[in-house]
Order: structure tokens, then sequence, then C-alpha cells
């Protein structure tokens, strides 16, 4: 795991104490709200429905057991004694006083945590592969170009105010598992010719106006990589709309703009600002890497043990995955069991997480984009203890990639923008399919839920989107199918008009429904199926024949 | 209003013409002239070698005045809204594509909390409140010279 130089502390012990100043500043009226209110969102403080939510950054996911053990002394001692995990990998808490969270920053930066570029019109938390650095697939580990990024990006002098917020994701496998191309960049590391570098793609992103990314470079060398995103980013920064919110992001200039003229004012840029200075010498990028060796040294012969125990064996089949060293497992840990909200850790599970990975797992832990979490180098033999302990406190769900392991936002339960609640949607969901075996039967599936067109939630990208809407005062629910966030990614159609709740959890029978009628085999999974019959036998059975 | 200079004020020598009538009476001294005024006016200027700044309200561009942008002895970048970030970007522009080596001073609704970004940027010197002076210059002093970039 990366470790805070001098100057990471030194910097962030300064923004830790502007931060404070800008505080009093807001308290005895010196910065008027809309003043103190972008200052505040760069450092993840935003003002929700009840209270101030803050944000804090988790860089790519990646956590020690520390700052986990940190993180749950905050929820209890500033909060309500629960975070929130959140779809950039970082951690909400809902319940902060305002005068209380420069105390918490400090804290935070006890353990090199922080809430710096979480929330406002800057680039945001770097996220990557939750899988990064100890899978088969990959050309190389991404962490350490998202660390390069990270610093690049915190505290750009140039592009701490652009015209909206700006998402960067990197992957280094063909299967993307870090979402990159609903991203505004997404960047995926590859070999081609013996040579590593990276795909570049602009453009992509969710909210009320869903784009798939556009690739606009096939190969970029990995030294010109701070060069290249600093082009974008200028482009961005000079002609991105300003006048309109909803039209604010890279998506729409690229659209409005079209793929060649971007491509050619990206590359424009490039050429006349190119800065030797940006440049990442190979020592440079060694330095990085050097930070996130893995921690084990050699493989074993080490297996699962074979305990005659169904939950057990599951569990094991659902949400323990093949390490890229032998004799170690990486354990899935889903945050979605049955009839709770998605994503939400408290802080006896954190704590109680915080010492298994430190008994199981070298102190590393990881947060998914999934608003799941894992621990990555798991030995084997080890593993059906770790089970015991994690089902003890709550942590041994095993959904992971099923039915109820649903992508949900806050919705209107904490969001002010919210226009429908999301969290008891998820909640019925999951308490209606808490069979294993019938969830499993139903095979491998996306449920995606947002409370509000600014898709937090990624219904978009749902195998099946659900997206909560105000229809005359009552929350009505609209379907979308055939959504994607992996490799191939694709925006889910809508499958007709929306629903009112009480008619929400028959349609997503029907559609279940649908979905096995078309089956060829067990194998084949519902965006396969989605993909081959297209929306309409979908429709026929909601709307024609509902039964 | 302050310009201020790092941390010490600077003496405005410029006036600042947004009427095409007042430039007649202007004869030895330094103006400032808004975009569109120097569009229409600023080859009469430069015929006459007046010291020119131009500024540029943060929603302008550099189109039609790159040609023109060496005779400049400032440029000064009004910001709309502190929000309103596309100067730093067209800041390093003037610095780095048109090799602008003269004062850009930033103006209109800015915060000291941007002080140093502006700084970094290119900017030399910023209007402000006589009043905000002590907060801005408590920004400057804050700087540590620490950074990623």
């Amino acid at each position: 795991m990366y470790k805070y130089s001098k100057k990471d502390k030194k910097i962030l012990k300064k923004r830790t104490s502007e931060f404070k100043y800008q505080v009093e500043r807001r308290l005895n009226g010196d910065l008027t709200e809309d003043e103190f209110k972008p200052l505040r969102l760069m450092n993840g403080l935003y003002l929700q429905l009840h209270a101030y939510m803050l944000r804090v950054a988790i860089p790519y996911g990646e956590l020690s057991y520390l700052q986990l053990k940190k993180l749950a002394e905050i929820s209890k001692k500033f909060d309500r004694g629960y975070g929130h995990f959140t779809t950039r990998q970082n951690i909400q808490f809902n319940w902060p006083k305002l005068t209380d969270v420069p105390k918490i920053l400090e804290e935070l930066a006890s353990v090199e945590m922080h809430a710096i570029q979480t929330s406002g019109n800057c680039i945001r938390n770097i996220s990557c592969d939750h899988l990064a650095g100890i899978n088969n697939e990959e050309v190389e580990d991404p962490r350490p170009w998202c660390e390069i990024i990270r610093q690049w990006s915190t505290f750009h002098p140039e592009f701490s105010f652009l015209p909206r917020k700006f998402k960067i994701a990197v992957t280094a496998s063909k299967k993307d598992r870090a979402a990159i191309e609903v991203h505004d960049i997404g960047l995926r590391l590859v070999k081609k010719n013996s040579r590593i570098g990276f795909e570049v793609y602009v453009g992509g992103g969710q909210g009320r106006s869903p784009f798939i990314a556009k690739k606009i470079k096939d190969f970029l060398d990995k030294k010109d990589l701070l060069n290249y995103l600093e082009a974008i980013l200028s482009v961005y920064n000079e002609l991105g709309r300003r006048d309109n919110i909803y039209k604010a992001r890279i998506k729409i200039l690229v659209n409005e703009l079209g793929e060649e003229k971007i491509r050619s004012m990206i590359e424009d840029k490039y050429k006349n600002f190119a800065d030797k200075k940006l440049e990442l010498s190979e020592n440079k990028v060694k330095e990085i890497y050097n930070f996130f060796k893995l921690p084990i040294t050699h493989a074993k012969n080490s297996i699962i043990p074979k305990v005659d125990n169904v939950e057990f064996k599951q569990w094991v089949k659902q949400n323990v995955i093949n390490h890229k060293i032998k004799g170690y497992s990486v354990v899935m840990i889903s945050l979605k069991p049955t009839g709770k909200p998605p994503g939400d850790m408290n802080a006896n599970q954190m704590n109680e997480l915080s010492q298994l990975s430190y008994d199981y797992s070298f102190g590393e832990i990881r947060v998914t984009h999934e608003q799941n979490v894992l621990l990555p180098h798991v030995e084997n033999k080890k593993i059906y203890n770790l089970w015991l302990k994690l089902k003890k406190v709550g942590l041994s769900a095993p959904n992971i990639g099923l039915i109820s392991d649903i992508i949900c936002c806050p919705g209107m339960d904490y969001c002010a923008l919210a226009t429908a609640r999301s969290i008891p949607i998820s909640q019925k969901i999951s308490q209606s399919f808490n069979n294993y075996n019938e969830q499993k039967n139903i095979g491998g599936l996306k449920i995606k839920i947002s409370g509000c067109i600014n898709a937090c939630g990624h219904h978009h990208v749902g195998n099946i989107g659900i997206l909560g809407l105000d229809k005359n005062g009552e929350e009505s629910y609209q379907i979308t199918l055939g959504g994607s966030a992996t490799e191939n990614a694709s925006i889910g159609e809508i499958v007709g008009p929306s629903f009112p709740e009480s008619q929400l959890m028959g349609a997503l029978n029907t559609i279940l429904k649908t979905y096995k009628k078309h089956r060829i085999s067990q194998d084949e999974d519902f965006l396969k199926v989605f993909n081959r019959i297209g929306i309409s036998e979908f429709k026929k059975d909601l709307y024609d024949n509902p039964q | 209003m302050i310009i201020l200079n790092k941390d010490k004020p600077q003496k405005n020598e410029y006036i600042f013409l947004d009427d095409l009538e007042k430039l007649t009476s202007i004869s030895k001294k330094k103006v400032i002239l808004t975009k569109s005024l120097w569009i229409q006016k600023g080859q009469l200027l430069k015929k006459n070698k007046i010291i020119s700044g131009i500024q540029l309200k943060s929603d302008e561009s550099l189109d039609e005045i790159t040609d023109d942008i060496l005779y400049f002895s400032l440029v000064e970048f009004n910001f709309l809204s502190f929000k309103d970030g596309r100067p730093f970007s067209i800041a390093k522009t003037l610095r780095k594509k048109l090799n602008f080596k003269n004062e850009i001073r930033a103006s209109g609704h800015i915060l000291p909390d941007q002080y140093i970004f502006l700084i970094r940027c290119g900017f030399n010197t910023v209007e402000i409140k006589d009043e905000d002076f002590d907060v801005w210059v408590r920004f400057f002093k804050m700087d540590e010279g620490l950074y990623y970039q």
C-alpha cells in the first residue's frame, strides 16, 4: 500500500488548517454560503436533507486496518455509529456537525486520510479495479498509476474550478471491473508490440444524459500520461459549458463537438503544452511501484478446508475468488445482507473487519465500486475460520454478483436531490430474494437503483435499472433493461411507463419470468438473454399481457 | 481597491476604459481596455504607442486578440464568478503558448482561497478590496511551496 511521504503529510496538515480557517470565516460571516459551498464541497462536505454529510476519500479503494479502525472510531464519536461505502470506493458519514468537521479531518489526517476533492467541480477520487494487482489477467498493476494521478490531481491549480465534477477510472484488464467507459476519463493499460501504455477513453458518464465514452487514443506512452490528461482537462476547462449545470460535464462537450473534433483539439493542446517536467521518468514510476509490492512472498500449497456446511460452501462458491498467488484467495465481503441498506457498515463491523484484515490479510482491505469490500490476500487454509468470524458480525452474505447484490444511492432517505426513496426498494428486493438457491437459479444479475435522474445508483448501467421519480407527488419507478458497466458497456433501454411502488416487485418478477422463459441454458445470464432477444418480449409481458 | 503583488500593494498605473469618448482625452497614460473596445480601437492606440492592457471577462476567450497579445503590457481577467475557472487555463495559454511575459492580473469575484492557484497559473497581481488585504496576505503566507505538480 502507498505510504505518505513527509511532503504528503505536510500538504495534508496545511489543508486541514486551511479548512479550519474557512469554517471560521463562514461562521463569522466573512464567507457567504454561496462562497463557502464550493470550498466545503472541495473538502467533501455536503449539506443534505437533514444534516451535513462528509465524504471521506479512499484512494482507489485501498484501506489499511488502522484506517478502517479510525473510521469506526469517527463514526462512533462524531456520527451515528455507521458509515456508507459509495460507488467511488469512498465512505460517507451522514450526520456530522459542521463545527466537528475540522476535528474529524484532524483525526483522519492522523491515519493519512482526508476528504479532499471527494466533491465539488474538480478531479475526484481516482477509482480502480478492485482486483488490481491480485488477478492474473492484467498487463500490470494499475494502482501505482492511480497514485500518480492522485498526486497530480490534488490541488491542481488549473483544474480546481472546472465546469463540473470530473471522474477518472483506471484498469489494466480486458474485463472491466472499474466501469471505465462511464467515466469522464477511462484509462486501460494495454500491451502493444511488447510495450505497455494506455488506451484513453473520454466523455462517458451517467446522470440525466448518459453516454458511453469514446476511445480517443489507442495507445499512449506511459511517460506521457500526465501531459495527456492535462491536455484533456485544459480543453474541457476552457470549453465545457458553464451556462447549464446539466450540460456541463465533458460528455456533453464530446457529444456536441464530435469524436474527431475533440480528439484533434486534445492532440493540439498536447503538442503545444506537453511539459518535460510532467514526463514520468522510469525512476519516478518505479518509486511509486515499490509501494504496491504484494505482501505475499511465496506461493503455498494451501487449500480451502472442506467443511460439511452448506452455508460455508455457498459462501465460498459465491464470494471467494482465486488470488494470482497459489494458495491464497480474495475474499469478497458483501455489504448487502438481507434487508439492510446497501453499502452500510456499522462501527462494530468496521472494528471487527479491521482486526480480521490484520489477522488474515496483511492488514489490507479494499472497497469495490459495487459498494462491497474485500480482503485481498487470505491464505486458503484459514478461510473457514475467517468465515466463522465474519458470520458472527453479519458480514457473510453469500450474494456477490447475484440479484440481491444491488448498487443503490441513498435516495430520499438522505439526499436533498432525490425524487424518490431507493433504499427501501433494494431492501424489498433483497428480502424477496433471500434464498441462495433461488438467486443462483436466476444467475449473475446486476440491479442498480437511483433515487433521481442524477443516477448516483448507476441505474443506466444496471442489467435491470430502477429510477425513482416523483409523479404528481407519488413515488414512481422507471425500469431500464440491458445496461452494463463492464467491457462493452451499454446504457439500458427504458422498458415503458413507470410503476408505482406497489407494482414494482410484480414488474420485476414478470421481467425475471420473461428472462427464464427465453434462456437457452442455465449459463445464459440475464444480459446475454436480453442482448439476444431484445426489449420487445419484456415489454409484451409487462404491458400487453400482464399476469 | 488595492492591487496586490505577492504580499505587497502595488501602485495601479492604469486607467480603465470602457467608453470610446474617454479614449480621446488619454495621451501618455497607461490604459486598460475592454476586449470589445480594443477590437474597435486597438489599432489607434498601437499607432499612438499608448501603453495598453486588456481586460477579458472570465467568459471571454483570446480569439481575435492573439495577434496583438505581445503588444499588451497587461492582461486582466475579470472573474464574473470565482467558480468560473476558465482564466486559469487561458493564463497558461498566454504564458506557455503565446509567450506572454507581462503582467497578468485577476479582478472581479475572486477569493483569497484561490490566491496561490492564481499565482501558480501565471498571474502576477490581484485587484482586491482594501478591507480584504489581511486575509489575502494570510493566504499568501500560508503557502509553503509544497505542490504535487
